[in-house]
């Protein structure tokens, strides 16, 4: 057992000793830190700079309680009181997000348990490389192929399909939408929005579970699904939740590609196949009327600033579940 | 022993590594902060001169001007088209225009952004006063409604504005609803369920459609505007083109979609809709009070809307005319203009609105933008270039009343 003592670097196992690595000199530091300190505090600047233009700008106007309701009304010309039910549209897009969620880490956890446990590097490497390229597409390339080609699909087959096998279930039943358009639609575009991030953390949460312990598992006979399931998934149980706080921030923020594959109606939707809104996409749809009726660009300025909170504490739970950007500490030593 | 006592040998490299690779980092984001740095000083500055070599090198003694736009999407292509030849007549000035969105073309224009602001819906005339700014049109367009009901008898459905008002307010839900039947006489209905689709989009289409569903109907709730809060559960989509779309896939569907999108329309297999005037909303039975979107009948109805305004306004989005010598509808105030001129007015037309101050912070620029305008609506305004967008001239009229408010545009200091 070699002892090391904390914060000097292992010298390399090898025939010549390499020299001491160099410490940053003292007289280059003050440069240095002087230089990117600042360049560090700028996504900090960036969220709160967002944060206080917006609140600034929405002047904090009190709609009434009816703004944490659940019902919309906006009249333009102003004849009847305006009501903007918040808590309508952030029920609309858990909506169509938990599902797709639940779906997205069922597909990231199998694929990232294959690449970790069951693949030979090379195939695990490419199903990596497929699966990042898949949040390189932009958004509005899905939104394009979902209204073009899945809606007419969607509506013609596969939401006849799905109502004639799985009718009988809460959520599943009719009427269809004949377009195709609606939160079924938009649930199976955000699924290839969500699994690139998820898949992701939960490979690297995988990943950093202590070999130790998984040799340890098997040394007493368990069988590879059994140290899967027991101690691999068990140690990166955090991880995974972080995975799908994230997931769902992602999912819960998407507006281009949404608005163009729900449909635009404001209710919450009966069953899955209505059409429908979220947050994000109302905003979007929104956008240009609102520089018409300033009352109306009140209402989405605050309604993106529910939005920004939802999306910041869903990344900051995700994110502090999952150990990202903090380091990945590997405890050496220790047995089970 | 244990197993994994020691860090394995990568864990080594690794963190012998460590400086070597920091300071490898620190160079990294050195050399890409100054790259990033010598580009954006390289932007400005060839900007700059590329602004100085626009301007006149002192040969000639003209200043050179770029007149800026942005707004309505519908409106774009047309200047587009406008904007070359324009500057081949005035080499001096170069049009630069932007479609962004009919809002966006207003709050421009408020704000003073842009020289001009495009827009399909007018902007109110007590608003305009405020921010000192006039509706100029310089187009006619109009808006048809199209059907997804293949195998009628007819080639054009008789609908009139109540009728419509109530199925998207959901108070007709059947295609052979007894009141779409009278309109209809002798045409076989099928008992289809109506899907009414709507635009999701802030639209100049939407305020014209709600304003017509607002003039006709007492039952119409929520009042007209480029957004409307529909009835629960019908689907929206995004843009014209989404609506073409939209309705090809829905069966039993109907959509209200802009002329420019009639080809687009038509080729998709839809039909659309014989309109019908104010007296079909009374009486929807007599074939004679449903007007097609002819080229003919659509100019009257630009006419009869201008023409209906005590004192002259073209701050309408479409007027229900078709009862001679009775009191038309027009939004924002009646008049009892007598209808015997324009017998047959297409009900949902509606004018392409460009937006000027009329006390400009640049007056010597507004001068152009003046003869910009001018040139737009009268010689600029050639037969294909508006075909090409499916606009109609604007009828001596509507130029007449452009003019004038034209001339009281301050253009000099």
């Amino acid at each position: 057992m070699r002892e090391v003592p904390e914060g000097q670097p292992i010298p390399p196992a090898g025939p010549a000793p390499a020299p001491p690595a160099v410490p940053f000199s003292a007289s280059r530091t003050p440069l240095v830190q002087w230089l990117l300190s600042p360049i560090a505090l700028i996504p900090l600047l960036l969220v709160a700079f967002v944060a206080i233009f917006l609140l600034w700008k929405s002047q904090l106007v009190w709609f009434g309680p009816s703004f944490f309701g659940i019902n919309y009304f906006f009249d333009p010309t102003g004849l009847q009181p305006n009501q903007f039910g918040v808590t309508l549209f952030v029920v609309d897009s858990l909506i169509v997000a938990l599902p797709a969620l639940a779906i997205a880490a069922g597909l990231s956890l199998a694929m990232a348990v294959s690449i970790v446990v069951y693949l030979p590097p090379m195939p695990g490497r490419v199903l990596t490389i497929l699966t990042n390229l898949l949040a390189g597409i932009p958004s509005v390339v899905y939104g394009i192929w979902g209204y073009v080609v899945l809606a007419p699909y969607f509506g013609s087959t596969v939401q006849p399909a799905i109502f004639g096998f799985l009718g009988w279930i809460p959520g599943l039943g009719g009427p269809l939408s004949p377009g195709g358009v609606g939160s079924l639609l938009a649930i199976f575009i955000l699924i290839f929005m969500i699994v690139p991030i998820t898949t992701a953390v939960m490979r690297e949460s995988l990943r950093s579970v202590p070999h130790d312990l998984v040799e340890a598992g098997l040394a007493l006979g368990a069988t590879q699904w059994e140290v899967m399931r027991r101690i691999r998934l068990r140690v990166a149980r955090r991880g995974l939740w972080g995975a799908a706080f994230l997931g769902l921030g992602r999912a819960i923020g998407e507006s281009v590609a949404v608005a163009m594959v729900i449909g635009a109606s404001v209710w919450i939707p009966p069953n899955v196949y209505a059409p429908s809104t979220t947050l994000a996409s109302f905003i979007f749809y929104q956008l240009d009327s609102s520089f018409y009726y300033p009352v109306l660009l009140q209402a989405l300025i605050e309604f993106s600033l529910v939005l920004l909170g939802l999306a910041v504490l869903l990344n900051l739970i995700g994110q502090r579940a999952s150990g990202l950007g903090t380091t990945v500490v590997v405890t050496g030593g220790n047995g089970p | 022993m244990s197993n994994g006592t020691n860090a394995p040998p990568s864990m080594n490299d690794s963190l012998s590594d460590g400086p070597k690779r920091r300071g490898r980092a620190v160079i990294g984001v050195g050399v890409a902060v100054a790259i990033a740095v010598v580009l954006l000083a390289a932007g400005f500055a060839g900007g700059y001169f590329l602004e100085k070599g626009l301007a006149p090198s002192g040969g000639s003694s003209t200043t050179s001007y770029t007149i800026t736009e942005t707004g309505s999407t519908l409106i774009y292509p047309y200047l587009n088209l406008l904007a070359p030849n324009f500057t081949s007549l005035y080499p001096n000035v170069a049009i630069s225009p932007a479609g962004t969105g009919s809002g966006a073309g207003i709050s421009g224009a408020e704000q003073g952004t842009v020289n001009m602001g495009g827009t399909d819906a007018y902007l109110l005339p007590s608003v305009a006063a405020q921010y000192n700014l006039i509706n100029v049109p310089i187009a006619i367009s109009s808006q048809l409604v199209f059907y997804n009901l293949p195998g009628l008898s007819v080639s054009h459905l008789n609908l009139n504005g109540t009728v419509l008002a109530m199925i998207w307010a959901g108070a007709i839900s059947q295609w052979n609803n007894p009141l779409i039947q009278a309109a209809n006489p002798g045409v076989s209905l099928p008992s289809t369920t109506i899907t009414p689709l709507h635009r999701s989009d802030g639209s100049g289409d939407t305020f014209m459609f709600t304003s017509l569903c607002y003039l006709s109907w007492k039952g119409w709730s929520g009042g007209y505007g480029t957004t409307y809060s529909w009835k629960a559960g019908q689907p929206g989509y995004q843009g014209n083109s989404g609506m073409v779309t939209g309705l090809h896939s829905t069966p039993g569907g109907i959509a209200y979609i802009g002329i420019s999108y009639l080809q687009s329309a038509l080729a998709d297999g839809l039909q659309y809709a014989a309109l019908g005037d104010q007296a079909a909303n009374v009486n929807g039975a007599n074939p004679a009070n449903y007007i097609l979107p002819t080229p003919a009948n659509i100019s009257q109805d630009a006419n009869l809307a201008l023409q209906n305004l005590q004192p002259p306004s073209v701050a309408i989005s479409l007027i229900l005319g078709g009862v001679p010598g009775a009191t038309n509808l027009v939004l924002g105030g009646g008049g009892t203009l007598p209808t015997a001129q324009y017998p047959t007015p297409y009900p949902d037309t509606n004018l392409e609105y460009i937006l000027i101050s009329t006390h400009p912070a640049n007056p010597s620029l507004q001068k152009y933008v003046v003869v910009f305008l001018q040139w737009a609506i009268s010689t600029g305004a050639t037969a294909p270039r508006l075909a090409s967008v499916n606009f109609l001239p604007l009828t001596p009229e509507v130029i007449g009343y452009d003019m004038q408010a034209l001339s009281s545009v301050q253009v000099s200091a």
